[in-house]
């Protein structure tokens, strides 16, 4: 059975911080998404998502966003370089899935106020995708000095950025049809 | 692990392909009788519906069980 259903790849706002610019660049990559006939996507801002901080894991999963996991085929994650490493809410988010996430794409797009666009958190994220059970992408977003990059609208200043996410969401694109084929059709050695 | 008989999605009824374990180690402390000291964690089944998608996990058996 081969399905043709869109993919389903939603974005990940990973910062609550008031203020935040990371939601110019998670609203721009949404916009070059939805431009995709076979891609479906939506925003999930961690800032929405009421998770309880007196407890940690999948013991305080929340249905509506496992259930949106579990439907992706892909993620993006926007990340925030804090203090060169990722929002902690982040993780906490996170770590309330694992079933959810195997064998599922995933690409980063850091984003610093600096020149070096989230290239450290990026890094850093790594390894805990890894045991998440999600497959990275080689191409990230590196979106340095955000505070440049957008006006006051949230609009996108440097078209640089267009071809960059494109080449991006192709490779992100590629690795989701993929692992989606393996997921259904190419089963485990037993 | 031991084979076992294929999952059937509870959405569509299609069978699932049963493509990937993992080591689910936080599993182990709510569960210590599940745990594998082979692997030191539960080790559980990931299965995927090739109609829609749905994701399904389960306990995997030791060998020999």
């Amino acid at each position: 059975m081969t399905t043709t259903r869109p993919l389903f790849i939603p974005v990940i706002l990973g910062t609550p911080r008031q203020g935040r610019r990371s939601e110019h660049v998670a609203r721009f990559v949404l916009g070059e998404l939805s431009k995709r006939e076979a891609i479906d996507t939506t925003l999930i801002d961690i800032r929405t998502l009421a998770f309880a901080i007196n407890d940690a894991g999948e013991a305080i999963k929340d249905a509506h966003f496992s259930a949106t996991v579990t439907r992706a085929d892909a993620l993006v994650l926007v990340v925030p370089e804090y203090n060169h490493g990722y929002p902690g809410l982040l993780k906490h988010v996170l770590d309330t899935n694992l079933k959810e996430y195997i064998h599922k794409a995933v690409g980063i797009c850091g984003v610093s106020a600096g020149g070096l666009g989230g290239t450290r958190v990026i890094e850093n994220l790594l390894p805990v995708l890894r045991e998440l059970g999600l497959v990275t992408i080689f191409w990230d977003g590196n979106f340095s000095s955000v505070q440049n990059l957008f006006d006051a609208t949230g609009t996108l200043v440097d078209p640089a950025y267009l071809k960059r996410i494109d080449k991006f969401i192709k490779e992100l694109v590629w690795m989701a049809k993929v692992l989606r084929y393996g997921r259904e059709h190419v089963p485990r050695e037993q | 692990m031991a084979k076992r008989s294929a999952l059937r999605c509870p959405q569509c009824g299609v069978e699932m392909n049963y493509h990937a374990e993992k080591i689910n180690y936080m599993a182990a402390l709510t569960e210590p009788d599940a745990l594998d000291p082979d692997y030191g964690g539960v080790v559980e089944e990931v299965h995927t519906c090739p109609g829609c998608g749905t994701v399904e996990t389960r306990r995997a058996v030791p060998e020999g069980e």
